[in-house]
């Protein structure tokens, strides 16, 4: 068995590459892992261990003839279970999806699968990625593995466990309000959301499509960049995709860094804020130019992306009729049909989504709600043109706390959306941002930062996040997970 | 903005058949929501802003070439009911 203990993708490839290692042993040591944690976690939806074995022999015989495909060849990655891998499941974590053959890879999964990528399976999330916690799946949540009573974060909170736990070296996750950085943070791992249009949606089950946005979780920033870098570039399937020119930033000492004095105040912990202090003080330290930003319109970002998300949901969610493809419940007509489907397909989280937006997309209200949620969009983006002309990049915290207990914040809808108010802003203005791990509080749960970039810098938004990993030296993992015999 | 709203409309709208527990349920919910958002409505914005894409940047389509899709067969691959290669569905109209 291979070692996992600090293993990266970076590392894992270099051990493929010297054979100090195979890749049928590096995937068998990965299942191990899975084997070990999945009773309790609950991470995977899909193993697809009879496949990686395969592709892992692929990769084994490409390495005996010295033509190894590139960084991922071999390296075991799983997918959030709402994009599309050909001949399996996608189920969205809904009832609604359950029997849902995909016949097609999503462009990022045909990006994968072309570097040699080892596909572990596909991973759980809260349905149709509404949610912070996973507690919307209807195939039952993801535990925490700093600590099950815990969750992990959501929507893509199973992606975010198997890379802490060690059951994939890295994963995918989506973030349309902060779905792939609030779990990087509540299970201590890197989570990337890119420049909106860099990384194609074709295959990803839409929710809100001006906000969605495909991203790597990994252990390292390094790493990240290796997925990203992978998984990005133009596509013609996707009408939102960019082909504009990366542009880049100061990635040393010599950057300016802004903190946004609305994500350090009302509604984030005194702890969280205290690591999020601790981290400027050693940037300080280092020489950085540091300081206090204001971006106003970041308070009404909750109240903008819960009119827009909803709208674009109410519109994307229209296509799970009965008709094409899913789960059919039978009525008189093709009417009742659909709306029997509906109800017994959707959650309760994703009912509440669909009727907020249609309501605010309906005939009388559109102006009020929708129309007037989109001009306040366009402030946000300008504040941040407007606070990037003076800084390079903007730290916050992730999120208001460390990870939640289980049913801490079902009760109120509100109080759940509240956990994405740190990573909503960068969702309304398309910009790339991502969460690193930096240390752990008194009850041994991970705490993080966020850093914000202009549009199109996203590689030097990732080195620059290496060199903080660096100055940080983040060392803590979770608990080690073995089956009960 | 107004915060009265007859779930039941919404919910025929959005073709959802809601039971009692979720009329009552949903209703609170939305009203809670809405009321949160409302703080919008007091903003002065500028009427010629408004952001679809948020890099202000306008969509791309393809050329208009074939290119190589999903065969009939894979597209009917998911259907519920199918017919002589055909979605089949329960009549709109008496």
């Amino acid at each position: 068995m291979v070692d996992l203990k600090n293993m990266t993708i970076k590392n894992a490839h270099k051990g493929l590459r010297d054979k100090l290692f195979s890749a049928s042993e590096l995937t068998e040591s990965i299942f191990e892992v899975a084997a070990n944690s999945e009773s309790v976690l609950h991470a995977h939806l899909l193993l697809m261990h009879e496949e990686a074995v395969q592709g892992a022999k692929e990769t084994d015989q490409r390495i005996s003839k010295d033509n190894m495909l590139g960084a991922l060849d071999g390296i075991p990655i799983s997918i959030k279970d709402n994009m599309n891998l050909k001949g399996h499941g996608t189920t969205c974590s809904s009832k609604i999806l359950s029997n849902y053959i995909s016949p097609y890879d999503a462009t990022v999964v045909k990006r994968l699968r072309e570097s040699g990528t080892i596909f572990v399976g596909k991973t759980n999330l809260d349905e149709f990625a509404m949610g912070s916690s996973t507690e919307n799946s209807a195939y039952g949540p993801t535990r925490n593995p700093w600590n099950p009573d815990c969750v992990p974060g959501g929507s893509s909170g199973g992606s975010a466990a198997v890379v802490s736990v060690g059951s994939a070296l890295g994963s995918l996750g989506s973030d349309t309000g902060g779905s792939i950085r609030q779990p990087a943070s509540f299970c201590g791992v890197v989570g990337f959301k890119p420049t909106y249009g860099t990384v194609s949606r074709f295959g990803l089950i839409a929710f809100a499509s001006s906000l969605d946005q495909i991203g790597p979780f990994t252990k390292t920033a390094e790493d990240a960049k290796i997925i990203y870098e992978a998984i990005s570039g133009h596509d013609s399937k996707d009408a939102t995709s960019l082909k504009l020119k990366a542009k880049s930033l100061p990635e040393d000492s010599s950057a300016k860094v802004g903190i946004v004095k609305e994500l350090m105040g009302e509604g984030i912990s005194d702890d969280v804020k205290s690591e999020v202090e601790r981290i400027i003080k050693i940037l300080e330290m280092e020489g950085h130019q540091v300081s206090e930003v204001s971006l106003p319109m970041t308070k009404m970002a909750i109240s903008i992306y819960y009119l827009i998300a909803p709208a674009e949901c109410s519109a994307n969610l229209a296509r799970f009729d009965g008709v094409r493809f899913g789960l059919r419940r039978e009525g008189g007509n093709s009417y009742e049909m659909s709306e029997k489907t509906r109800a017994v397909g959707f959650g309760d989280e994703v009912k509440r989504r669909i009727l907020l937006g249609t309501y605010a997309l309906s005939a009388g209200y559109y102006d009020a709600y929708y129309g007037q949620a989109l001009k306040a969009r366009n402030q946000v983006v300008n504040e941040f043109r407007e606070v990037f002309s003076s800084v390079d990049y903007l730290i916050s915290p992730t999120t208001p706390s460390t990870a939640f207990k289980f049913g801490e914040k079902t009760s109120n809808p509100l109080e759940m959306y509240m956990s994405d108010s740190c990573t909503i802003p960068a969702n309304l203005a398309g910009l790339p941002a991502i969460s690193i791990p930096t240390g752990i509080n008194n009850d041994g749960m991970p705490y993080s930062i966020q850093i914000m970039s202009p549009e199109l810098t996203d590689s030097s938004l990732l080195n620059f996040s290496s060199y903080i990993e660096k100055l940080v030296d983040f060392q803590h993992a979770p608990m080690k997970w073995k089956k009960e015999p | 903005m107004s915060k009265k709203f007859d779930i039941q409309e919404i919910a025929k709208l959005a073709s959802i058949e809601l039971n009692e527990n979720e009329v009552k349920s949903l209703t609170e919910d939305l009203g809670i929501i809405l009321e949160h958002v409302e703080t919008l409505s007091n903003l002065e914005l500028n009427d010629s802003d408004i952001t679809i894409h948020p890099l202000g940047i306008e969509l791309t389509l393809r050329e208009d070439e074939v290119e190589e899709g999903l065969s009939h067969e894979e597209s009917i691959s998911n259907a519920p009911e199918e017919s002589e290669g055909h979605f089949k569905v329960p009549p709109s109209m008496d």
